[in-house]
C-alpha cells in the first residue's frame, strides 16, 4: 500500500511542477504586467487596442485564421521574420497585454500577421483579399470568405465601405458588395494589428 | 504455435495473470465499455469525413469544395472539427473504453453497477456533438485543442470525472496481488487528464487568463494532452498486448518503471517547444526544449523493452492482427520520440517550426502511434467482450495495410514538403507565394495519403459494425474457438473468440 501511496503522490507532484511553472505562474505574473513609459515623450507602450478589435478577434478565432497565420516575430538570430519585414523587432509578452485573445499560431502557410495593420492600412485591400484572395495575389492559397459580405441593391449613394471588385467578382449593375458586421469587425481587427512601438526589452536589432 | 495460442491465450503471460474467469469480468463491463468503443468508432468515421474534406481544401483554394460561401464547411472550421472529433471523439472514447477494460481485467473483479459509466458515455458524446457544432458554427474559443466553448467543455469534464471515479473504484476493489505497469499508466492518465482539462479550461475560459499567459497555458495543455493522456493510455495498452500475445513476460520491469517515471516527470513540460522564439520567458522555452530532448529516455526505455520482449517472436506478427497493429504502433512511438527530440532543438526548429514537418509529426503520434495501438486493442478486446468472432479478415487486412501505407506516405510527404517550405521561409528572398507554389505537389499527395487513411478507418468501421451487428454470439467460449478457428484458419486466434 505504501508503494501505491507513493505512486499517487508522485503522479500528482511531478505533473504539479509543470502546472505551477507553465500554467499557474504565467497566469499570475502576466496579470501584473505594466506598460512601458518613454522618458522623453511620455508615450505609453503598448498603446492599447481600439474597442472594436475584440469583436473582430472572435471572427478571427471562429474562422480558424490561426491555423495558417502566426502572430509573433522571432528575434533575428532565430529566423527570417525580421528580414521578411514582418516586424522591426521581436515580440515579447508585454506586446499582448491588452489582447483579450492571443493567437500565436504554429503554422505559416500564410504570412505572419503581427503587424498586418502596419503593412496595410487600407481596409479595401483586406476586403478584396477576403472576398477573393486570388484577385489581389494570383498565387494565394487562402480560401475565400464570401459569407463575410453581402450583395445589396444600391440605395441612393453607394455605401462608403462597398468593396471595389473587378471582373467576374463585380456585382450586377445597380448592386454593391458590402462587408457584414462580422466582416467589418474582422478587418478592423486586422487593421489594429500593429506592434510597431518601441519596448525596452525588445530593441530593434542593429545590422 | 497456432494451436497453443488458441487454446490458452488468457494464461500464457507470466507478467499478466488473471486468475478469475476473465469472461465473467468481460461480461460485467461489456455494455459500458462497448458504448465507449462504439462511440470511438463513430467519431472516427465523422473525423475521417472532415479530414478528407479539409485535406482536399488546402491544395486547391479556389475549388467549389472549399465552399467559399458556406462558413461552416470552410477549411478554418473543417480542420479544427477534424482535430477535435479525432482527439476527443475517437482517441479519447477509445482510450477510456480500452483503459477501463484493462483496469477491470487487472483487478479481477466484476463490475457491479454500470449505470454511471453509461451516463458518462452519453454526456461525453453529447458534449462532443455540441462542441463540434460550436466549432462549425464559429462559436469557438480560438484556443487550439481547447476550441470547445465552456458549456461543451463542462459536459466533457463532468463525464470524465465520472469515468475517473469509475476507474479508481475498479482499481480500489481489485483482488490483492502486485500491480502491473499498465495499471499505473492508465490510472496516471485518468488523473492527469482530469487535471489538465479542468485547469486549462478554467484558467482560459472562466478566469479569463491575461493575453500573454494564454499561449503558455494552451501549449502546456497540448503537450500534456499528448504526453500524459494519449501516450500513457497507448503505452499501458501496449504493455498489456505485446507480452500477452507473444506469451512472455516483459523483458525488464525496472526499465518499464523507469519509462513510466521519466514520462511522468517530463510529460507536462513538452508543449512550449512549439513556440521557440515566441513571446514567453526564455527559461520556459528552454525548459521545454530540454524536456523534449530528454523525452528520448522514456522512448528508448519503451523501445528497448518491447524489442527485447519481441526478440525471436517477430513471426508472430503473421498470425495476430492485434500484435501487428500494436507492434507497428510501438515502433511509430520510437520514431515519433526521436523526431520530436530532433525538431525541438533550436537549430532544426529554425527550419521546421511553422511548417508541415510539425503536422507530419503530430499525425505520426496521433495515428501511427496512438491509433495503431488502440486498433490492436480493439482486435483483441471486442471479440472477448461480445463472445463473437470477427467476421471478415479481408477488412482487417485492408485496415492494416491502408493504415501503414497511408501514414508512411503522409509522414514522408509532409516531412519533405515541410522541409522545402522551411528552407523557403528561412530565405527572405523567397516570397510567401513562391513557398506555397513549392508546396503545391506535396499538399496534393497528402490528400491522397489522407484518403488512404480514411479508407483504412472505414474498413475498420465496417469490420466493427459486422462483429457488432451480424456476427452470431456464441454461448461457450470453447465452442467459439473451434468454430471460428475452423472458419478462419488463416487469421489470428484473437480474431476468433479465445
Amino acid at each position: 500500500m505504501n508503494k501505491l501511496t507513493g505512486l499517487f503522490f508522485g503522479v500528482f507532484l511531478l505533473f504539479g511542477l509543470s502546472w505551477l511553472a507553465l500554467a499557474a505562474y504565467p497566469y499570475i505574473t502576466f496579470a501584473g504586467l505594466q506598460r512601458s513609459k518613454d522618458e522623453a515623450t511620455g508615450a505609453l507602450a503598448p498603446p492599447g487596442n481600439p474597442g472594436t478589435a475584440d469583436q473582430g478577434a472572435r471572427v478571427y478565432a471562429a474562422n480558424g485564421c490561426f491555423y495558417c497565420h502566426s502572430q509573433y516575430v522571432r528575434d533575428k538570430n532565430e529566423g527570417s521574420d525580421i528580414d521578411r519585414k514582418w516586424g522591426k523587432r521581436r515580440t515579447v509578452a508585454r506586446d499582448y497585454m491588452f489582447d483579450r485573445a492571443v493567437f500565436l499560431g504554429t503554422s505559416r502557410l500564410g504570412a505572419d500577421l503581427t503587424n498586418a495593420g502596419d503593412r496595410q492600412t487600407d481596409p479595401q485591400w483586406f476586403y478584396r483579399l477576403l472576398y477573393n484572395p486570388r484577385a489581389t495575389t494570383p498565387e494565394s492559397v487562402m480560401p475565400a470568405y464570401r459569407w463575410l459580405f453581402r450583395t445589396q441593391e444600391i440605395q441612393g449613394q453607394p455605401s462608403a465601405n462597398a468593396v471595389k471588385l473587378e471582373g467576374t467578382d463585380a456585382p450586377p449593375p445597380g448592386h454593391e458588395v458590402v462587408p457584414t458586421a462580422e466582416g467589418k469587425a474582422l478587418v478592423d481587427y486586422l487593421l489594429s494589428l500593429k506592434k510597431n512601438y518601441p519596448l525596452p526589452e525588445a530593441p530593434e536589432p542593429t545590422e | 504455435m497456432e494451436q497453443s495460442a488458441i487454446s490458452e491465450p488468457e494464461t500464457r503471460s507470466e507478467s499478466v495473470k488473471e486468475r478469475s474467469d476473465p469472461s465473467i469480468i468481460d461480461r460485467s463491463v461489456r455494455i459500458p465499455v462497448m458504448i465507449f468503443l462504439a462511440s470511438g468508432v463513430f467519431w472516427l468515421v465523422v473525423a475521417s469525413g472532415f479530414w478528407l474534406l479539409a485535406s482536399s481544401q488546402i491544395h486547391t483554394p479556389a475549388a467549389w469544395w472549399t465552399f467559399p460561401g458556406v462558413a461552416w464547411l470552410s477549411f478554418g472550421r473543417t480542420y479544427p472539427a477534424f482535430l477535435n472529433c479525432f482527439v476527443y471523439g475517437w482517441a479519447t472514447c477509445a482510450g477510456i473504453g480500452v483503459g477501463i477494460w484493462l483496469l477491470a481485467r487487472f483487478s479481477r473483479v466484476p463490475l457491479r453497477d454500470p449505470l454511471f459509466p453509461i451516463l458518462a458515455a452519453a454526456t461525453w458524446n453529447i458534449g462532443i456533438a455540441v462542441g463540434v457544432l460550436s466549432v462549425l458554427t464559429g462559436a469557438t474559443t480560438g484556443k487550439q485543442m481547447l476550441e470547445f466553448p465552456s458549456y461543451a467543455a463542462f459536459m466533457l469534464f463532468l463525464a470524465f470525472v465520472i469515468v475517473g471515479l469509475w476507474a479508481l473504484t475498479i482499481f480500489w476493489a481489485r483482488k490483492p496481488g502486485p500491480t502491473y505497469i499498465s495499471q499505473w499508466y492508465i490510472l496516471g492518465a485518468f488523473l492527469w487528464f482530469s487535471w489538465m482539462y479542468a485547469t486549462a479550461n478554467i484558467l482560459l475560459n472562466i478566469a479569463s487568463a491575461p493575453g500573454p499567459a494564454q499561449p503558455a497555458i494552451v501549449w502546456w495543455y497540448i503537450g500534456s494532452l499528448i504526453d500524459l493522456w494519449l501516450t500513457p493510455i497507448a503505452l499501458g495498452t501496449a504493455y498489456y498486448l505485446i507480452p500477452k500475445l507473444v506469451g512472455r513476460p516483459i523483458y525488464s520491469y525496472k526499465l518499464a518503471l523507469f519509462g513510466f517515471w521519466s514520462l511522468a516527470l517530463l510529460g507536462g513540460w513538452t508543449g512550449m517547444a512549439h513556440l521557440i522564439g515566441g513571446p514567453l520567458p526564455a527559461w520556459m522555452i528552454t525548459a521545454s526544449i530540454v524536456a523534449r530532448v530528454l523525452m528520448i529516455l522514456p522512448v528508448l526505455a519503451v523501445a528497448v523493452n518491447f524489442h527485447l520482449t519481441m526478440r525471436g517472436k517477430f513471426e508472430d506478427l503473421h498470425w495476430s492482427p492485434a500484435l501487428r497493429f500494436a507492434v507497428i504502433g510501438a515502433m511509430a512511438y520510437t520514431a515519433y520520440g526521436f523526431e520530436g527530440s530532433l525538431i525541438s532543438t533550436r537549430t532544426i526548429a529554425q527550419i521546421t517550426q511553422f511548417t508541415f514537418v510539425t503536422f507530419g509529426h503530430a499525425q505520426l503520434g496521433l495515428f501511427g502511434f496512438y491509433s495503431m495501438i488502440l486498433f490492436g486493442a480493439f482486435y483483441y478486446i471486442v471479440p472477448r467482450l461480445l463472445d463473437r468472432p470477427w467476421l471478415s479478415p479481408g477488412f482487417i487486412t485492408a485496415h492494416f495495410w491502408l493504415s501503414v501505407v497511408g501514414i508512411g506516405l503522409l509522414l514522408f510527404d509532409l516531412t519533405m514538403g515541410g522541409l522545402i517550405q522551411g528552407f523557403g521561409l528561412q530565405d527572405p528572398q523567397v516570397s510567401m507565394s513562391a513557398v506555397s507554389d513549392l508546396l503545391g505537389p506535396f499538399l496534393l499527395i497528402q490528400n491522397f495519403a489522407v484518403l488512404l487513411l480514411v479508407l483504412a478507418n472505414l474498413a475498420f468501421a465496417v469490420a466493427f459494425a459486422l462483429i457488432l451487428l451480424i456476427s452470431a454470439p456464441v454461448k461457450q467460449r470453447s465452442a467459439v474457438i473451434e468454430a471460428s478457428a475452423d472458419a478462419s484458419k488463416k487469421i489470428a486466434p484473437e480474431v476468433s473468440v479465445a
